[in-house]
């Protein structure tokens, strides 16, 4: 109900500010975004933009999780292997989204490999640091424990610090769902073939407002449902598990 | 001895400028009980974990006649997100004998629940299972009852002591609790401020019924033991 109501308070401020602006050019009013909106819904094209847009959000999410946590999982256990992979995991954090745009469209031109390739590369170090963190912050008693006990490495590592870690893959899997469809529309926008960010670039060829304002409400929805859903799987679980989040 | 379990030779530990333990010597016999008693940072635990491998920085020299330790952990240190059963099958794949322990130790029954579902005193309960799971020689508790409530501390104590008729273990514990020393150990050894010597190693002749708190004999050597701990 309070959502409701904080919707309601959103849309009268966002009508109130464009009555005041009137510039639809800059910001259109709700009742041409939703009229927008519902055109969009009609049209195939859309459905077809947005299932784009959501594999290849998967792909990124599954080739992230894939690749990074193993290379956390390895710099978490071990001093050498984390200062070895951080400067270099460092820069590739720091390096501008448009630099990784230029060096996929040399290579691949524009098409679906662009925008996977910029979404992994930007979300990967994410994955990788709170994996390292995750396994570094492992009760260090319980494998003291193991040790007395001469329990096999391969039972540690499986049993306590993949155990210890399953709070921290819940909480990357939140934040990257929450960032890849951003990073995804982006990369589409800027080299894509297909997608929610290539309708975008077109709807802004045809300086179509609404359009844009409409394509960025359905991104948003895309984005916090997707967040929720995970977040509620993730928290019956870890309930269900007894492990504190 | 042929049956000394372990022999202490001018142990020293320090930790950088700060000296700790200043030449310990001691002999355990198989099936012997001992409790130390000392000061908070005398290293009581550091010793300890000399014992159970897990410190290996030390001057003096240590003869350890024995091969699997159970460690009893001051807290409970079970794996949170696995059941009572799977943190004791991860020490010991003997379930016949983790079965036999967990009965004696009344957790018959529990074996499927989270260490967050059941109370302090069955944890520690579980916190023993594991370290008489794996058939230990010599069985090292480290302040074990210190959480625990009197009853519970009593009853688990009173486990312990029956359970050795059935399997023979020495006993290493460090406590703060002349009362828990005395019905566990048969010599009590009192530690020195830091940097701490072993200045008195005294003889508990009590029979197992004597062990009872409210005893006369039990009650006598209280006081002496009290007299001789507060003079440090």
């Amino acid at each position: 109900m309070k959502i409701l109501f904080g919707i309601l308070i959103f849309l009268i401020a966002w009508q109130v500010f464009s009555v005041i602006l009137n510039v639809p050019l800059i910001l259109p009013s709700p009742y041409l975004t939703f009229e927008s909106l519902s055109h969009l819904a009609v049209q195939s094209d859309t459905y077809q933009a947005i299932f784009s847009t959501v594999w290849k959000s998967l792909l990124v999410l599954l080739m992230v999780i894939a690749v990074g946590m193993p290379i956390g999982f390895l710099m978490g256990i071990n001093e050498d292997v984390y200062e070895i992979f951080r400067p270099a995991i460092t820069v590739v954090q720091a390096v501008p989204v448009i630099s990784w745009l230029a060096l996929v469209i040399f290579v691949w031109g524009i098409g679906w490999k662009g925008p996977v390739v910029i979404g992994f590369l930007s979300l990967l170090p994410i994955s990788i640091f709170t994996t390292a963190t995750g396994v570094r912050s492992t009760d260090k008693n319980l494998i003291e424990m193991a040790k007395v006990y001469r329990v096999s490495r391969a039972k540690i590592v499986k049993t306590i610090y993949l155990g210890s870690l399953i709070p921290f893959i819940f909480s990357t899997i939140e934040v990257i769902i929450g960032d890849v469809w951003k990073v995804i529309v982006v990369a589409e926008y800027l080299c894509g073939s297909s997608g929610i960010g290539v309708l975008i670039s077109w709807a802004r060829q045809y300086v179509d407002v609404p359009r844009i304002y409409a394509l960025t409400i359905i991104t948003v929805a895309l984005g916090i449902t997707s967040e929720r859903i995970v977040k509620m799987a993730f928290r019956k679980l870890l309930d269900k598990w007894q492990i504190p989040s | 001895m042929a049956d000394t379990i372990l022999r202490v030779e001018e142990l020293k530990k320090d930790f950088g400028a700060l000296p700790v333990i200043d030449g310990w010597n001691l002999e355990l016999t198989k099936d012997e009980r001992i409790a130390m008693i000392g000061p908070s940072g005398c290293g009581k635990t550091t010793f300890l974990k000399i014992i159970a491998d897990l410190e290996r920085n030390f001057s003096g020299r240590i003869e350890k006649n024995f091969e699997k330790v159970g460690f009893v952990f001051q807290e409970s240190r079970l794996i949170p997100w696995i059941s009572v059963m799977k943190n004791l099958t991860f020490v010991s794949s003997d379930e016949e004998k983790i079965r036999f322990f967990l009965k004696a130790m009344r957790l018959e029954g529990f074996e499927n629940y989270l260490p967050s579902q059941i109370s302090g005193g069955m944890k520690q309960r579980v916190n023993l299972v594991r370290a008489l799971a794996v058939d230990p020689d010599i069985l090292i508790l480290d302040e074990p009852f210190a959480s625990l409530d009197m009853p519970v501390k009593f009853s688990i104590i009173e486990d312990i002591n029956s359970l050795r008729d059935k399997k023979r273990f020495a006993i290493i514990m460090i406590t703060h609790d002349i009362k828990e020393a005395i019905s566990m150990a048969d010599r009590i050894l009192i530690l020195s401020k830091r940097p701490s010597k072993i200045i008195e190693d005294v003889k508990i002749n009590l029979e197992e019924k004597q062990r009872d708190i409210s005893s006369t004999e039990f009650i006598k050597i209280e006081s002496i033991l009290m007299k001789k701990i507060f003079s440090i």
